[in-house]
């Protein structure tokens, strides 16, 4: 049994190989281990003083954001809030200000849960995840990585260190809703992100649309194509709701997510176009336009 | 409905909370409320839930708001621990704190710690917030007796004394 | 009368709360305390087989492992003897206690609870109140009709209270009437959820036991620690920290006795604090759910002829305080209405769901969602305007009720027309917005309560009360009625409050009662310190008793105020002779008469003394493609008497007006279909945040009531929770078509009826 504070990533790639488990907020874990999901893992690794894992680099080929990059810097970053506002809209609806401060967004990703807000719009937005071991240094696309609920496919020894998105084609741009009960302190019902390229002509060039909590994973929408961005909305809403695989528990039925994620991947088709327009909707859209909207 | 995950590595760690170093050894697995309120002795910071619902154990770390249920005490070492104790200036009570209690935004209390602390961040961070922006940056913490308005109102008073 | 106190209103108890330095019951440690720890049965109907509790009291550091064998052998229960502190032979819902651990930490007495060997045999879950009433429905108590009972209370098998109000002739009503409008609507329980989870600490000192609990109750408390560990009175101690919320919830008697049986068992001090989880699961004070079948008789004029309401309450597993919800809930059934024929029938359903009882006006908010919901579809049934109908069909001054009681002068029509007109009703609006009106009423109880009042040598003062401050401010304001009857600032008098063996009796905070009853009682104690100081004044100013005036700090002389000796100076001479001491209790107002109707079961709830009157217009958005709703803005108006505490009054209101809004829409319990409950969590129980909270505005209609409570004040705490449900309802119904038939209304059965309505 052991607690060690990781000074650098070196230390604590050696900690994971000799079995530890890192802990960046702590949050899953400590609440999952009250909840009796899973006991606090013996050994533990602190990674949140890793500084190197808390930069967000822009460059041409896109955005580097480290793993310890929590969702509040997300949410006001500047070129994030603009160029990836998909991403900045998920981080803004996360938990509480407080749990904005905290999670990170390598804590997220690995943590695989399909309700995850930052989930869908890392799959629509193209996201690799790097992951590094004492064994070296691969990357996987975020829908490789994740295979079950709180299941991913990295081993143990593996630290994610970082989440790659590759920079957008010109005229494009993203969104994400989710369905909320109250407007703060919620988990997605369900959720829709949106990427949308537009062609010169105003209409959709392309688009690639993920959902939220309607699966074990996070999914993308598949036959999706070109067209007017209001039937590429209806589409996407008649796309998504017939590729949702929804359960039925305490926060909805299945026939409501199965509904309701439709209308959101609608409206995330409808302000991802508006994005790639040039238009400036606030982040998130969830309180710029939807019910929640400040009065 | 244990309050605690069953480990059993003690660490001995240093919290500097208030500006005050304390030396304790805690198992690995303590949350941070657990041991503030314990080995500390500070009773300000409270328990409503135990997984971030609630706010009422709010303090902040570094400056930045965190929920000591769900935060791991060992963790915290080296850190700037702040809870509500800490908001005043000697015998001074913090504008907030004043203007909570003269606005009528306390009632049975058990919130306001976290409520303040978190008002607190939420100044530190944005001075001038507009009342969505409060709203927003008060969403973590939960309160059954007030409505919010009055806390509402003395966070907005608090901002303009302090930045008129 | 008008408000009193327009000083800013500062509460005497704030500093604590906001520096941090006020101790909640679970800040309190004693040296050598012990953890406690319950058993749950975890399952909602069962008996039990075996319950082997050798092995955990073998487990080095638990000190004892207590069960029903281990406390004397008795039944309790305010209403109905049918519970015991611990699962004796059957288990009847999932959060009943089957053993206690006291043990040396947490993990340790986790261990022992681990341990406990308790095997079940299920034995048929009632899970559906109206199923529950089925001649062949599953018993939840066989042996009920062994139980004792308060005499009035009607039982029969799982109706453990059983109430009619009939008044006129109804089917003669109903027939007379141009359109029967009937209508079934079901409301699903919910939670009071305090933010300050339950706490007790106990310690024994030879045969006496002191208690810290965070109890809204402190002498009901002790009446349920001396009934079931058999103790007198004066050996048994309740002391309440600061209380961090209770709304009904921390009412009545809870674990107190479980703890001192622990401590005594020990010879330790033990302490018990509740986890979220269990504060959901496991104490009798929950909302209750109801199911209503409504019908009215109505003119094409809009005048009402006829009502008849049927109803049935979830009473859970036991009866803790609900047995009174039978005849509360048909008065809100037939509702603040004139009406002349009328018929209303409550059944209070034993189920295997966690316990009923008072939560912030208990039965209210979801009668007044049913009926007034049922109200808009009168008044669209004969096309007239909600408002109009209301306006025209309200008790008024000098009219009489459903139940027969006339009454005195009330603001009833006045609060519809405030709140009307501060929600701008039947202004222009977008079209997914709708403003829904409401209308609720509240009773103010009148009962006994006791305060003392003492002023020490140097002109200090101490109110010593039995009141339990619970964070409505109520017990705060008592320094200002007793400043004002001395003529003393209310920064001159500390209070010493909730202590069972230092204060007199009060009912606690419930029933919005503390300013009505011990407002009186402390006004009492002050005035007996009032005519000693006249005296002692007299004597000093050589003048007439009568003549002296207590104003500014300062006896005098009235018309001469030159004339004049400072309390303090009173207080010193006092202090060497006859000392400054009152004690008040006043004359509770006795209720009114019920004339003209017929009561079955009848526990005083069919007349209202100082009734409180509210109307709630309420603006809603809806998002029609997924059933979401968004409340916009509330105006509410409460006829509440004379307002003494203009700041603390808002507060509730405010408070009240978003719990409400909770309950329309985020908050219900669901079960499972082993009557489990499925959103024991804050995540999936969704109180509202402060970022959902709407603008609200207040207007308090103040008229000289009858007896009220002091100066003209009634009761306030839990008539703002009574009208908003309902008229979130009444807004809905209007963007959706339809009403939405089930609470809380959420918004997948929002879309539900949006689709039902356009299949339609």
């Amino acid at each position: 049994m052991s607690f060690v504070i990781a000074t650098t990533l070196d230390e604590a790639l050696a900690a994971l190989s000799a079995g530890a488990r890192p802990v960046a907020g702590g949050s899953d874990l400590v609440v999952g281990a009250r909840h009796g999901k899973a006991p606090l893992p013996a050994d533990l690794v602190a990674i949140d003083r890793l500084d190197d894992l808390k930069c967000v680099e822009i460059t041409d080929a896109g955005a580097c954001i480290g793993a310890l990059v929590n969702h509040h810097t997300i949410e006001t970053h500047p070129v994030l809030s603009t160029v990836y506002a998909a991403l900045a809209d998920g981080s803004a609806l996360v938990g509480s200000p407080s749990t904005r401060n905290v999670g990170t967004i390598g804590g997220n990703v690995m943590n695989a849960s399909p309700a995850m807000d930052t989930g869908a719009p890392l799959v629509v937005l193209g996201a690799e995840v790097e992951l590094q071991s004492v064994r070296g240094s691969r990357r996987v696309s975020v829908a490789e990585l994740w295979t079950a609920p709180g299941r991913t496919s990295a081993s143990s020894d593996e630290l994610c260190v970082a989440v790659h998105i590759p920079a957008p084609t010109a005229r494009t741009n993203s969104a994400y809703l989710r369905l909320e009960y109250r407007r703060a302190m919620e988990i997605a019902v369900v959720g829709a992100a949106a990427s949308v390229t537009l062609a010169d002509d105003g209409s959709v060039a392309g688009v690639r649309v993920a959902l939220t909590a309607v699966a074990p994973t996070i999914i993308e929408v598949t036959g999706l194509g070109a067209g007017s961005i209001a039937d590429v909305a209806a589409a996407a809403a008649n796309a998504a709701a017939e590729q949702a695989r929804p359960i039925s528990d305490v926060r909805a039925s299945d026939r409501y997510r199965r509904h309701t994620v439709g209308v959101m991947a609608s409206r995330a088709v409808l302000a991802a176009a508006r994005r790639a327009s040039g238009e400036s909707i606030a982040i998130p859209v969830n309180r710029a336009l939807g019910i929640g909207a400040a009065s | 409905m244990s309050d605690q995950p069953a480990s059993s590595t003690m660490v001995s760690i240093t919290l500097n909370v208030n500006g005050v170093d304390y030396p304790v050894a805690v198992d690995q697995g303590r949350n941070l409320l657990s041991v503030i309120r314990t080995e500390v002795g500070l009773t300000g910071t409270k328990e409503g839930c135990d997984d971030c619902e609630c706010g009422a154990c709010m303090v902040l770390l570094d400056g930045q708001p965190v929920n000591s249920c769900s935060y791991l005490a060992a963790q915290a070492q080296g850190k700037a621990i702040t809870t509500v104790e800490g908001l005043m200036d000697g015998q001074e009570m913090h504008p907030l704190q004043r203007n909570i209690l003269e606005d009528g935004g306390v009632q049975c209390g058990f919130c306001t710690p976290g409520m303040l602390v978190s008002a607190c961040a939420l100044l530190e961070r944005n001075p001038s917030p507009t009342e969505e922006e409060v709203r927003i940056g008060l969403s973590g913490n939960l309160c059954r007796c007030t409505g919010y308005a009055k806390i509402v109102t003395a966070v907005q008073r608090t901002a303009q004394e302090l930045h008129p | 009368m008008s408000s009193t106190t327009t000083a800013r209103f500062v509460r005497a108890d704030g500093p604590d709360k906001v520096t941090g330095s006020g101790r909640y019951t679970a800040d309190l440690t004693l040296t050598g305390a012990l953890v406690a720890k319950f058993k749950y049965a975890e399952v909602s109907h069962a008996r039990i087989t075996r319950l082997d509790v050798t092995a955990a009291r073998a487990i080095p550091g638990v000190f004892a492992v207590l069960t029903q064998d281990d406390v004397p052998d008795v039944r309790f229960g305010p209403f109905v003897q049918d519970r015991t502190l611990f699962a004796r032979d059957v288990v009847r819902f999932e959060g009943e206690i089957v053993a206690a651990v006291a043990a040396i930490d947490v993990p340790t007495a986790q261990r022992a609870l681990n341990a406990i060997v308790v095997e079940y045999t299920p034995l048929p879950v009632v899970n559906d109140i109206e199923a529950a009433l089925a001649a062949d429905a599953p018993l939840v108590h066989t042996d009920w009709a062994a139980y004792g009972a308060a005499d009035v209370l009607v039982r029969d098998r799982n109706d453990a209270s059983f109430a009619s109000i009939a008044k006129g002739d109804v089917d003669q009503g109903m027939a007379d009437a141009d359109v029967v409008v009937h209508s079934r609507y079901v409301a699903d329980g919910c939670h009071a959820a305090p933010i300050e989870p339950r706490a007790v600490v106990a310690q024994w000192e030879g045969n006496k036991v002191t208690i810290w609990t965070s109890t809204q109750v402190p002498f009901d408390a002790r009446a349920g620690v001396c009934e079931t560990l058999e103790l007198p009175a004066n050996r048994v101690r309740i002391i309440v920290p600061h209380l961090g919320g209770g709304f009904g919830g921390k009412c009545g008697f809870h674990y107190e006795a479980h703890v001192a049986a622990l401590a005594r068992a020990t010879k330790r001090p033990v302490r018990l604090v509740f986890s979220r989880r269990e504060e959901f699961l496991a104490p009798d004070r929950r909302r209750e759910g109801i199911v209503f079948d409504l019908q009215t008789g109505v003119t094409r004029d809009g005048t009402i002829t006829a009502r008849k309401v049927w109803l049935a309450i979830d009473n859970g597993a036991y009866t803790a305080d609900a047995g009174f919800f039978s005849q509360l809930a048909a008065m809100h059934a037939l509702g603040p209405y004139q009406v002349p024929n009328a018929l209303a029938e409550a059944h209070l359903v034993y189920t295997n769901h966690q316990p009923s009882g008072s939560v912030r006006a208990p039965t209210a908010p979801q009668t007044c969602w049913a009926l007034e919901s049922h109200t808009d579809e009168v008044a669209a049934a004969i096309g007239m305007d909600p408002v109009e109908f209301r306006l025209k069909n309200a008790v008024a001054t000098g009219k009489e009720g459903p139940s027969g009681q006339v009454y005195d002068e009330i603001g009833l029509v006045d609060c519809i027309r405030a709140a009307t007109d501060g929600a701008g009703y039947g202004q222009p609006l977008p079209d997914d917005e709708a403003i829904g009106v409401a209308i609720g009423w509240w009773p103010s109880f009148s009962v006994p309560s006791g305060a003392y009042v003492k002023i020490d040598g140097d002109g200090s003062g101490q109110i010593i009360t039995g009141a339990q401050e619970c964070g409505t401010g109520a017990v705060m304001t008592l320094r200002q009625l007793v400043a004002d009857e001395l003529g003393m600032q209310a920064e001159d008098f500390e209070l010493v409050y909730q202590d069972t063996s230092v204060a007199p009796y009060d009912m606690g905070a419930t029933g919005s009662q503390t300013l009505f009853n011990n407002g009186r009682a402390a006004v009492a104690a002050a005035g007996q310190i009032a005519e000693q100081l006249r005296n002692l004044a007299a004597e000093q100013l050589e003048a007439n008793p009568a003549d002296i005036v207590l104003a500014d700090g300062a006896a005098s002389v009235a018309g001469t105020p030159s004339r004049s000796v400072s309390i303090a100076e009173l207080a010193g001479i006092a202090a060497g002779g006859e000392l400054l001491i009152g004690h008040g209790s006043g004359a509770p107002p006795a209720p009114p008469e019920v004339v003209g109707a017929t009561c079955v079961g009848d526990v005083g709830m069919a007349a209202w003394v100082a009734p409180q009157f509210s109307c709630h217009a309420v603006r809603v958005k809806l998002d029609r493609d997924t059933g979401v709703a968004r409340v916009l803005a509330v105006s509410t108006a409460h006829d509440s008497g004379t307002i003494i505490n203009p700041i603390g009054a808002q507060g509730q209101v405010e408070g009240a007006v978003l719990m409400g809004i909770g309950q329309a829409l985020t908050e219900g319990t669901r079960y499972d279909d082993q009557a489990n409950q499925r959103n024991a969590a804050l995540l999936e129980y969704k109180l509202q945040t402060c970022a959902d909270a709407p603008q609200i505005d207040i207007r308090f209609i103040e008229i000289n009531t009858p007896d009220a409570g002091p100066r003209g004040a009634k009761g306030l705490a839990e008539a703002p929770n009574v009208p908003t449900p309902a008229a979130v309802s009444n807004a809905l119904a209007k963007l959706v078509g339809a009403p939405i038939r089930q609470l809380p209304m959420t918004a997948e059965r929002v879309w539900d009826a949006l689709n039902d309505r356009s299949a339609s």
